[in-house]
């Protein structure tokens, strides 16, 4: 059954997903969550593909409510969630009735909380992706009013006894706050630098209030380029380190322009990526060098937990008759007792 | 059946999900031409893991998955397209032509004259100048799949602006240093901008957004600023071979 979603209190959020990975090639960033791993595990805890669409809601609170009863999961950065005014937890399935309100207060300690709803929500795709991208004007933005289809309606899940937290499912929660240890690799261009290049392991940078999804600017004491002359325009990836002004450092995100003729110092790891995306104005950064090797085997280490938790929640939900039908009659007698 | 010698190539780590081939011969075109014909072979080998190829003038950024292929597999992509450029007929990509008007300064291009007082020409030989020459989309740039060109024979590189505009409009024809470029979207951009084209370039209602691609012909034609608005709702769209505008 679908049902409506009614955004009451929209902050800053919009709907997004994990990018248009073919965008680049077109010219677009790739854009999409700026915290990877908190949007995958939002849509794995909420039954979804990785990549559904799902609601990124950046430092403002938010509230929704739902037509019909639905079951979410919130991710990202620390915040107060209420269902229906009781307290809820992050990291966890939910669920929720028809006509409950969802709200998401004092997000704290980091900046974007991700929020998927079981099945996922309706939403306009551009090359192969919901991702806004203001350049181009595509994408949704909530404002107060929207109404998002959901796609599937999910009966009440609820432990019957005082309303304990049905689910445990233990996942690792990135840890955050405001001092950041943010690890890359040497940069393409990291010989133009010379020496001046280590002044980005032993300072400690300010994370500035013009920081957005196309990049973050860090004050702090910059490295500087030793060779002059103009750099022809070459593709940039995301994580790019830059020193465009003698003001600040630039560190590209997912929403950077794709082409670019500044030499590259250094490339922030994926897994280094989503640490960024939780950074607020005035954070401390601090960057270590790490090898491809090493950041590919954490990159990988982290996204092998997220399995583990898919087959956690494809087997409790399994066993719910979430998505499906109840399986739990079919298990032995022994394993129930 | 044109053969392509591609250039020798240099690979560079870009982080755990890219790689960056710069060409690294003498000849500028014979680079232009191995990253471009690197980066459809890549687009189109199908290897599991591979986003896709960013190509410019010398280089081309190369983004991966990096849980589904290592940097050095995508290495071993990179030689083996290379390779295979060798055997590529390039004869069947023949370049599609666009026909370009601008109506030049005033509103339109607000810097036509700072461009010319810096170059020490007139304005009527800075347009003369635009208009004489035959663009090649080198690459698409940013913002929104910007073509990316070779500039006009100006005496010399046209500085970029002490402060870039907060927002240039769709349509806007700029030049900097040694290139020329439309912005298919308004962004801000501290280019040059010396006239405007009253066609939309970009659509995203359309797959691909933007009409041309690496390799085609872009021409400039100049129209009086009355005209502007006859062509609007106009797309930018190929000529019909053989057909003048």
């Amino acid at each position: 059954m679908t049902g409506e979603i009614l955004i009451q209190q929209p902050g800053n959020s919009v709907v997004t997903d994990l990018g248009r990975t073919r965008g680049p090639r077109f010219g677009l960033p790739v854009n999409g969550a700026l915290d990877q791993y908190s949007a995958r595990a939002a849509n794995i805890l909420a039954g979804n593909l990785d990549n559904h669409p799902l609601v990124e809601i950046t430092a403002l609170d938010f509230r929704m409510k739902a037509t019909t009863d639905i079951l979410i999961a919130v991710t990202g950065a620390p915040l107060t969630l209420t269902v229906g005014g009781r307290p809820a937890s992050q990291w966890e399935p939910v669920s929720v009735r028809a006509g409950e309100s969802v709200s998401l207060r004092g997000i704290h300690r980091g900046l974007r909380a991700y929020l998927a709803i079981h099945g996922s929500v309706e939403a306009e795709t551009l090359l192969g992706s919901a991702a806004p991208d203001t350049v181009v004007g595509f994408g949704l933005q909530l404002k107060e009013g929207t109404t998002l289809l959901t796609r599937r309606s999910v009966g009440p899940v609820r432990q019957p006894y005082f309303d304990l937290p049905l689910f445990r499912l233990g996942l690792e929660r990135p840890s955050m706050g405001s001092d950041l240890l943010v690890d890359v690799t040497d940069g393409p261009d990291v010989a133009e630098f010379g020496e001046s290049g280590e002044l980005l392991f032993t300072t400690e940078y300010a994370v500035s209030g013009r920081s957005n999804h196309i990049g973050l600017r860090l004050g702090g004491e910059l490295p500087e380029r030793t060779t002059t002359g103009e750099v022809l325009s070459r593709g940039v990836p995301v994580g790019a380190v830059e020193v465009p002004s003698r003001e600040e450092l630039l560190v590209l995100h997912r929403g950077r322009g794709v082409t670019a003729g500044y030499p590259v110092l250094a490339v922030v790891t994926s897994t280094g990526l989503d640490v960024l995306a939780q950074a607020r104005p005035g954070d401390k950064v601090r960057f270590r060098k790490t090898t491809v090797a090493e950041a590919t085997a954490v990159h990988r280490r982290s996204r092998a937990q997220l399995e583990t938790l898919r087959e956690s929640v494809n087997t409790v939900f399994g066993l719910l008759g979430i998505g499906c039908r109840p399986q739990w009659q079919d298990l032995p007698v022994a394993a129930c007792s | 059946m044109s053969v392509l010698t591609a250039s020798p190539t240099e690979i560079y780590e870009s982080g755990d999900s890219a790689v960056r081939v710069v060409a690294i011969s003498e000849a500028s075109e014979q680079n232009w031409l191995t990253v471009h014909g690197l980066a459809n072979w890549l687009e189109n080998c199908g290897a599991e893991g591979l986003h896709g190829a960013v190509p410019t003038y010398d280089s081309v950024l190369v983004e991966f998955d990096p849980l589904l292929v290592s940097a050095r597999q995508v290495r071993a992509f990179v030689k083996l397209g290379l390779l295979e450029l060798a055997h590529a007929d390039e004869s069947a990509k023949a370049p599609r032509e666009f026909d370009v008007p601008v109506v030049y300064g005033g509103g339109y291009g607000p810097d036509l004259e700072r461009v010319a007082e810096h170059q020490g020409i007139s304005v009527e030989e800075v347009i003369r100048l635009h208009i004489e020459k035959t663009y090649t989309v080198r690459c698409l740039g940013a913002p929104a799949g910007s073509p990316m060109m070779d500039g006009p024979a100006f005496p010399k590189p046209v500085p970029r602006l002490k402060d870039p505009r907060l927002s240039v409009p769709a349509g806007a024809v700029s030049v900097a240093g040694r290139q020329a470029v439309i912005a298919p979207a308004m962004a801000p951009g501290g280019w040059c901008v010396i006239g405007q084209t009253p066609f939309s370039v970009l659509n995203i209602r359309r797959e691909p957004l933007v009409p041309y691609k690496p390799g085609d012909i872009l021409r400039f034609r100049q129209i009086r600023p009355e005209e502007f608005s006859d062509y609007a709702g106009l797309e930018l769209e190929p000529l019909e071979p053989g057909v003048q505008p």
